[in-house]
């Protein structure tokens, strides 16, 4: 998987690297640079053709599309990622924090219903199984 | 008459007028516990014996082993990235995660139409075969020699930005890419030449910058506005 996403990216920057020559060369054109223009043009669908092939190996990564936003506003996609790790913190501590309150709720109760109905509690202890 | 029997029927339903409350004693509730079994009994004693195991007891929920108790993080082998992100700050930039990338891409996407939302809201046209241009689609890439007309030069802002990014790009990648003002027929060639003019430059840079400053002081003796104190750009030098 690794080196598909490898492979990708190489084939993605010489795509990018091939467009920005292309640029150069036609920003300020000389005649003696047609050659050099087709050649560079035959190697974008080159280029395209390569990407187009590397399509099958990537076909099991799935981005989530509010990445897409990220990028779209031009920030870091790496905040995405920080943002989904620091919320998915939260909310495991406040789960946590949840289940250890019930679990301390649950061993008071426990406590003092024996108090109040031991036998009740000896009934309901044995019927649970948990004695 | 009438008004009166309509007022009487509304009172007959009424919620308040049960002695109920709001509930209706005919439609039965269903347990929700599942174990409320009792027994009725009629006759001179009537009584109500819960025959089941308890009032409201309920099958306890089955235990998962994976609950919000286990720290996630760790139990999917994800605190490496925790650390990795939460630690340092994280620059905003697009350009700084893409640091090789030409072209001012930091700028929102639907400014020039190149959102990836747009790719997948109007996806391009596919499953045509990719072939290569024939010599007479080449001739449509005949290009008139001359610099391009003002309105297609904005790209030409780029450049600025990469020299700046230029000592972060080397340590990603060894060969750099050329730099936007290199001429067309140097494009290619060894990178090894390309970092000895790179050194040439930063040195004339350096030198070319002592004189500037040399320069300014000299000016800032002279001039009677001069009051002594820096200029931001002064404070930034030293």
């Amino acid at each position: 998987m690794a080196s598909s996403l490898e492979n990708l990216e190489t084939q993605l920057e010489m795509f990018i690297e091939n467009v920005r020559q292309i640029h150069i060369i036609v920003s300020d054109f000389q005649p003696q640079s047609q050659n050099v223009l087709n050649q560079k043009l035959q190697s974008l669908v080159h280029g395209l053709q390569e990407v187009d092939k590397l399509k099958s190996q990537v076909q099991d990564v799935h981005v989530p599309l509010e990445v897409f936003d990220y990028i779209d506003q031009g920030r870091n996609p790496q905040l995405y990622t920080k943002d989904c790790i620091e919320k998915a913190l939260a909310k495991n501590e406040q789960v946590k924090g949840k289940i250890d309150a019930y679990r301390k709720f649950k061993a008071n109760m426990l406590l003092e219903l024996s108090r109040v109905f031991p036998a009740e509690l000896n009934k309901y202890r044995a019927i649970r199984g948990d004695e | 008459m009438m008004m009166g029997d309509q007022f009487r029927k509304v009172e007959q339903y009424s919620p308040k007028s049960s002695p109920r409350g709001a509930r209706s004693p005919v439609v039965s509730r269903q347990d929700s516990s599942g174990t409320l079994k009792t027994t009725i009994l009629l006759g001179k004693n009537p009584s109500i014996v819960p025959s089941g195991p308890f009032y409201l007891m309920k099958e306890p929920p089955v235990d998962s082993e994976l609950t919000g108790a286990t720290n996630l993080m760790a139990y999917y082998g994800l605190e490496h990235s925790y650390s990795k992100f939460s630690g340092k700050k994280l620059k905003e930039q697009l350009s700084s995660f893409l640091p090789t990338l030409p072209g001012v891409i930091d700028a929102p996407g639907q400014q020039d139409n190149s959102s990836l939302r747009s790719v997948i809201e109007k996806p391009p046209i596919v499953g045509k075969e990719l072939l290569p241009l024939t010599s007479v689609q080449l001739d449509g890439f005949r290009l008139h020699p001359g610099p391009l007309p003002e309105q297609y030069r904005y790209a030409n802002q780029a450049p600025i930005k990469k020299h700046k990014n230029k000592h972060k790009k080397h340590k990603h990648k060894e060969g750099g890419l050329p730099n936007q003002e290199t001429p067309v027929t140097e494009i290619g060639q060894d990178t090894h030449e390309k970092k000895h003019k790179k050194q040439k430059r930063h040195d004339e840079d350096k030198e070319r910058r002592k004189k500037k400053k040399e320069k300014k002081r000299k000016k800032q003796k002279h001039s009677p506005e001069h009051s002594g104190g820096l200029t931001p750009s002064q404070h930034s030098n030293t």
